[in-house]
């Protein structure tokens, strides 16, 4: 049972990454970072462009290597990707010469699900995503929102318990955006994850999380923590939300 | 959706018209060439007209030149030729291409030896392919080989290296295998380049047909040139030349269908990125 309770558990310790070994002052990205998420917790990490968020996620995700310290996944160390973790990332990155449901299908044909299987998860994902329709779409056909919602789905394929989202919105309108914002909401609380979200838009940040963690930059490092008691859905108008608001304006500034 | 057919619709009444001022663009420069070669002003042994180009066609169509050696038989000769040296210069350049392309070193360690390699006139390599393979069909299909290997070989490993970071990096979150990775992304992302080197390298097939075929023939178009040199029948030279223009443009036309139902995701890409 311990080990049930640890699944999606995300621990960072005293995480360094230097770019630049020669030149330590220079290719300092993050320094001495140290923060644990908890199982089923939407935490987000924002900051200004250049603080080492994207670094950390990418370390966690076990894209980069940490030069100190390490990252626990439910107790064990990370060294490279692993099927425990699921990422979206910045542009929607999805293979242009596979078909919608075919980039869904993509990580389950590589553990060698048989294809009917993966064909069905893959028509639950796209219903899931609120795609029917376009599953046989070319990406280049579908719009920048739509795209986002592919990646998710394919992320969500894998069934991670922890789900890595790299400013997965920020290249989308604003209309768009918040639409997303919502639909990622409704899917973390039908698929309970471990979310760890990584953003520039503090608005976006206090929607979505649980916690907020703000990166400051020269090197990288957490400055503060946010917990955001506020019960969803979060109206962004709302007395309490502005408050928080300026509270983590304040901390980025 | 809706803005990609209307786009698509509207090209396609551009193309109608296209092929309308094609066709004009066409008779306009038959028609000037035959005024031009007519009223005297050029000497019909350097530009012989249309009407004196078409009856020499339908002479070798009938007679051959030389004696017995008819258009049909040169335009078998020069197809298989090219069709023999370009399918060589694809199934060696694309896999070694993919090869090199994959490791850093060795393409650290290919690059001066491709770039001086394909600065080499086809042409010079004449005596060469003579002294090594002789005179006769090997060294002609060789040298045609030569010309559309490099083309095809430098855009494979340039679009190898160019396949996006974040691209392998989803393939490596999503539990893709070495083996995944290259037949699942390298390779496919790699396919348009691929193609438009063979696009390249067939144009430089056609180029070098005349130096192929000097060697000891007399069956092609481009020997059909050669000889027609010698006795300084220009009208025969036209003949082959557009002939030989014909074939450019049927075998292109039948890469770019090609890579149409191959790569239906790519279609519209290079556009969108003009």
């Amino acid at each position: 049972m311990a080990s049930d309770d640890s699944r999606g558990k995300v621990e960072v310790r005293n995480v360094t990454k230097q770019f630049d070994i020669e030149n330590p002052d220079q290719g300092l990205a993050i320094r001495d970072i140290n923060f644990t998420v908890q199982p089923n917790e939407f935490l987000t990490i924002v900051g200004r462009s250049g603080c080492g968020k994207s670094t950390m996620l990418n370390i966690i995700a076990g894209l980069l290597s940490p030069t100190e310290g390490e990252v626990l996944i439910h107790g064990k160390p990370v060294t490279e990707p692993g099927l425990d973790r699921g990422m979206v990332f910045q542009s929607a990155s999805l293979f242009p010469w596979l078909r919608a449901i075919e980039n869904i299908e993509f990580g389950p044909r590589n553990i060698g699900m048989p294809k009917e299987k993966r064909r069905a998860l893959a028509k639950d994902l796209i219903k899931l995503v609120g795609l029917e329709g376009f599953e046989n779409k070319w990406p280049r056909e579908l719009s920048g929102g739509m795209q986002q919602r592919v990646a998710i789905a394919r992320a969500m394929a894998m069934d991670p318990e922890i789900l890595l989202m790299d400013e997965p919105f920020g290249s989308l309108d604003q209309l768009t955006r918040e639409d997303m914002q919502r639909e990622l909401l409704r899917i973390w609380e039908t698929r309970k994850k471990t979310v760890i979200f990584v953003t520039h838009s503090i608005l976006e940040a206090i929607y979505l999380s649980d916690r907020v963690l703000v990166f400051c930059p020269h090197p990288g490092n957490v400055r503060s923590e946010f917990t955001i008691d506020l019960p969803r859905p979060r109206h962004k108008s709302s007395t309490e939300y502005m408050a928080f608001y300026d509270e983590i304006y304040e901390n980025i500034s | 959706m809706d803005t990609i057919t209307t786009l698509e619709e509207e090209k396609k009444g551009f193309q109608l018209s296209d092929r309308w001022i094609q066709i004009i663009t066409t008779v306009a420069i038959i028609g000037i060439w035959e005024l031009l070669s007519r009223s005297g002003l050029i000497q019909p042994v350097h530009l012989p007209s249309p009407t004196r180009v078409a009856s020499t066609f339908f002479y070798i169509m009938r007679e051959g030149y030389p004696q017995d050696i008819t258009i049909f038989i040169h335009i078998k000769a020069t197809v298989r030729r090219i069709i023999q040296g370009y399918l060589l210069a694809v199934v060696t350049a694309i896999p070694l291409g993919l090869i090199i392309g994959s490791h850093f070193i060795l393409e650290r360690a290919a690059n001066p030896v491709v770039t001086f390699a394909r600065s080499i006139a086809t042409i010079s390599l004449l005596p060469l392919a003579i002294a090594w393979f002789g005179i006769g069909e090997l060294s002609s299909v060789l040298l045609i080989m030569y010309g559309a290997f490099w083309a095809i070989l430098t855009n494979t490993i340039q679009g190898v290296k160019q396949v996006d970071v974040t691209l392998l990096n989803v393939a490596w979150m999503f539990g893709a295998k070495q083996r995944h990775i290259f037949f699942r992304v390298v390779l496919p992302a790699t396919l348009p380049r691929i193609f438009a080197g063979m696009k390249i390298g067939l144009g430089v097939s056609f180029m070098v047909i005349i130096a192929a075929e000097m060697v000891g023939t007399v069956e092609g178009l481009g020997a059909l040139i050669q000889q027609s040199r010698l006795y300084y029948r220009t009208d025969i030279t036209i003949v082959g030349m557009i002939f030989i223009g014909i074939f450019g443009l049927i075998i292109s036309i039948g890469l770019d269908r090609l890579e149409r139902v191959l790569l239906p995701w790519a279609v519209g890409l290079e556009e969108v990125k003009r």
